[in-house]
């Protein structure tokens, strides 16, 4: 009998020792810090800001799969979302676990190995919701044990890494004016910041900081300049509110550059998009890059690429900060390839336009002057007989995201050649309606897109691929040299420096979204949205 | 009258849910707008005709031409002097008609008060009907069966290398149809565009595309076999402008009988069950 119990305590005791030590290789849950954010990429197991770190270059130091083997790679796993729509999200990746959102007010937290889900998050939606052009997101942002998202009815909320179980939840403004919330958030410190889509139906748009922790609102920075604000005077003409109703909406994320402790956004088109008659002016700030301080929200500077915006060119395209040797100097700038056809590079710290060029073929401006102004080519204007202009309305690229690669000092950038036939007419402004003032006829026969590598040190074109049909694929680098991007729901591999095509999968649907590279058990994986379904990628264990 | 009025707009909301995949939100929409006038509130009014028209020119003109006088779609202009009513045409361009490249009006882009300014435009070019044409129905069909049948489908009898026929006279303009079989205009429909492949043996094949993407292409060829291809084993893909139905100048089909074929394509407009 007393033999027995020694025998109990003694397994007893193996047994909590074992347990000690599986706790002492199990690693304690992470919590992801500010200096976490600020490493981007460094931890190679981490995919935690939309575009890879602040700078949003998508650049992955990772380096198992190269040029030389990325032939072997191999779908891993795929996982579906059962809901309608397609993802337009960048997934985020920690401790072998996968964040994303995906359309319809959705999200997901996925075993990153195998692709299995561990929790679903779902949003009941008002009626009435109203966004122009799908009814997705573009991901989550993490900080502690949260994640913060958007949603299609203009709120902002935190939801629990651990559960998905919603923290707290702050309605930015009224979602039946035309308001809602599609982007990314971005994490600064202790704030979360995001703006609201809708230029399309007449929305005010505007920048938000909230405090992580409660939710509540820190700061905010209108989009359109109103009275006492600087750049009002840029809304004339007729209607003398017309500032109110003026567009600029946010609808992907900004970068943050922690050394100048500012944030910068791309900023939406004007509204009403095709009728600027009744909004004379640039319509400041509209159609621009905006450099704000993250703590304040205080404007430092802004740079309007496309002033007086009648074409729909919004400039909601990533910010991409990188440090470039310009004219033997090292330079802290911001690389833009726009909407509007141009890609610039400008000074981060002041706004100044270091150079401008056009990507694609341009016919409502044909080169930026010195000062920063685009030279207007005459006849671009949207008239009632239509007046055909290049690029079309969806632009020389839209928000799919670029990528830049330090080492070869090129941006890649799905883009398209186009022109349309832009159209415009009196339309009034009635709360949650449509307000575009026009429309455009697309010329399909002059339209393709491609993949395209611009010198960031001289804004020449260096290589191209062109697609069979129109692609709204964002692009991934990696330090080994590969560039994955996609067309007809290809991924396709590239080698960077020559553009030469080393492999492709065909996914089965669209691609709307950028991969993202990961390591899990020392296995690199590529991830790539497509459709309503992930695939992973790894190279086949042979 | 303020029945009809109620079951109309009853129609119109449940045709919009279905129309728009996010169905909870074109309900809403269509829950909140005001119940549609009998008639055209912006009938005669100048700034509306101005906006109509820009708008028509937009929207509309790539398929029924930019006076309105037909081309791949209808005449519109002797719509209301055939006794069509704003109604109607209301309608047609919020529903769309099924089967048709007459897609409906998506609610979210096309506001109710656009479609009455498009059709206050189309008030200000509204003629007299041209003449009914004439011809003889029953020789177009014998034509049909000669010269057709062997790449279109009518009521489910015929080729498949071309488009099925059974709607045409909803969906073309006898002008269109015209202007196709003479040769004088080439639209070829989505999916019907000719190509010619050459295998790496040198094997050539012709026939419509269905779909390509940066690798593979998908046809189907003169036979009627589908296919898919790999690019890497071919050393041509050519998609021609010039569509792979013949020109029917007039030493292939005299006037009598392009106009009685026509004749017989006008009256198609929809699936004759009773033939089958």
């Amino acid at each position: 009998m007393r033999a027995v119990s020694v025998r109990v305590l003694q397994v007893a005791i193996v047994a909590v020792a074992a347990s000690w030590t599986l706790a002492a290789q199990t690693p304690p849950p992470t919590q992801v810090t500010a200096q976490d954010l600020r490493d981007g990429l460094k931890n190679p197991t981490r995919w935690l800001n939309y575009g890879g770190d602040y700078g949003n270059q998508r650049y992955s130091p990772l380096t198992q799969i190269t040029p030389a083997n990325v032939n072997r790679l191999t779908a891993q796993w795929q996982f579906q979302t059962d809901t309608l729509g397609k993802f337009e999200a960048t997934p985020l990746v920690l401790d072998g676990v996968i964040y994303v959102t995906g359309p319809l007010d959705t999200g997901w937290a996925i075993d990153a190995r195998t692709g299995r889900q561990i929790w679903r998050y779902k949003r009941d939606l008002p009626p009435g919701l109203i966004a122009c052009c799908g009814l997705v997101n573009r991901g989550f942002a993490v900080l502690g044990d949260r994640l913060f998202k958007t949603t299609l009815d203009a709120h902002i909320v935190a939801i629990s890494r651990k559960t998905g179980a919603i923290e707290w939840d702050t309605p930015m403004v009224n979602y039946r004016h035309g308001y809602s919330g599609t982007t990314a958030p971005l994490v600064v410190k202790d704030k979360v910041i995001a703006g609201v889509a809708g230029a399309e139906y007449g929305i005010r748009g505007f920048i938000d900081a909230y405090d992580v922790n409660t939710g509540k609102q820190v700061w905010r920075f209108y989009t359109t300049a109103g009275p006492g604000d600087p750049g009002h005077a840029t809304w004339r003409g007729t209607d003398q509110k017309a500032w109110e109703n003026g567009g600029g909406s946010i609808w992907v994320p900004g970068a943050y550059d922690p050394e100048l402790n500012l944030t910068y956004w791309g900023t939406g088109n004007a509204g009403p998009d095709y009728n600027g008659s009744a909004r004379e002016g640039d319509n400041l700030y509209t159609a621009s890059l905006v450099a704000l301080d993250a703590d304040t929200g205080a404007l430092k500077w802004h740079y309007q690429f496309t002033p007086h915006d009648i074409w729909d060119y919004d400039s909601t395209q990533m910010p991409v900060l990188a440090d470039l040797t310009l004219g033997g100097q090292l330079r802290k700038v911001v690389l833009f390839a726009n909407r509007n056809g141009f890609f610039y590079v400008l000074d981060r710290a002041t706004g100044k336009l270091i150079r401008a060029k056009p990507f694609i073929q341009t016919t409502w401006a044909k080169e930026i002057r010195p000062d920063g102004r685009p030279m207007l080519e005459p006849n671009s204007v949207p008239s009632e007989d239509g007046t055909k202009v290049c690029p079309d309305q969806t632009g020389g690229t839209n928000w799919m995201p670029p990528s830049f690669s330090p080492s070869l000092n090129l941006l890649f950038v799905t883009a398209r050649e186009s022109c349309g036939v832009f159209f415009s007419w009196k339309e009034d402004y009635a709360p949650g309606d449509a307000y575009r003032g026009g429309a455009v006829q697309r010329l399909v026969d002059e339209q393709y897109s491609m993949l395209r590598a611009i010198d960031a040190l001289t804004g020449e074109k260096r290589w191209e691929f062109p697609y069979t049909n129109q692609s709204f694929a964002g692009v991934l680098s990696t330090a080994s040299g590969l560039v994955f991007a996609g067309g007809s729901g290809n991924v396709i591999a590239f080698d960077g420096k020559s553009g030469k095509q080393l492999w492709h999968f065909q996914t089965g649907s669209s691609l709307y979204s950028g991969a993202i590279t990961y390591m899990v058990d020392d296995r690199q994986y590529v991830l790539m949205p497509s459709g309503t379904t992930l695939t992973a990628f790894a190279l086949a264990a042979f | 009258m303020r029945r009809t009025l109620w079951v109309t707009g009853a129609a119109v909301s449940i045709t919009l849910g279905l129309a728009c995949a996010t169905s909870a939100f074109a309900q809403d929409r269509a829950a909140r707008a005001d119940p549609r006038p009998a008639n055209n509130p912006y009938e005669g009014k100048a700034e509306a005709i101005s906006n109509g028209g820009a708008m028509f020119r937009t929207r509309c003109a790539g398929c029924h031409g930019p006076d309105a006088r037909g081309y791949l779609g209808p005449d519109l202009t002797g719509f209301w002097g055939a006794g069509g009513t704003d109604d109607r045409m209301f309608d047609i361009v919020r529903k769309g008609i099924p089967g048709t490249e007459m897609i409906a009006a998506d609610p979210t882009r096309v506001l109710d008060r656009d479609i009455w300014q498009v059709m206050a435009y189309l008030r200000t070019l509204s003629a007299v009907p041209a003449t009914t044409p004439s011809g003889d129905a029953a020789n177009g069909a014998q034509v049909f069966r000669a010269n057709c049948t062997s790449c279109h489908m009518v009521n489910a009898r015929g080729g498949q290398l071309g488009p099925d026929l059974s709607r045409i006279g909803s969906a073309r303009p006898r002008a269109g149809l015209h202007a196709k079989l003479r040769g004088t205009a080439n639209f070829i429909r989505p999916g019907y565009e000719p190509v010619t492949i050459v295998t790496r043996a040198g094997e050539r094949i012709r026939g419509v595309r269905k779909n390509e993407d940066e690798f593979s292409i998908q046809i189907m060829d003169m036979r009627e076999r589908l296919q898919g291809y790999l690019k890497d084993n071919l050393t041509e893909v050519r998609v021609e402008k010039q569509s792979v139905m013949p020109v029917y100048g007039p030493d292939r089909l005299s006037d009598r009988d392009l106009n009685d074929l026509l004749q017989y394509l006008a009256g198609l407009r929809g699936a004759d069950t009773a033939s089958r």
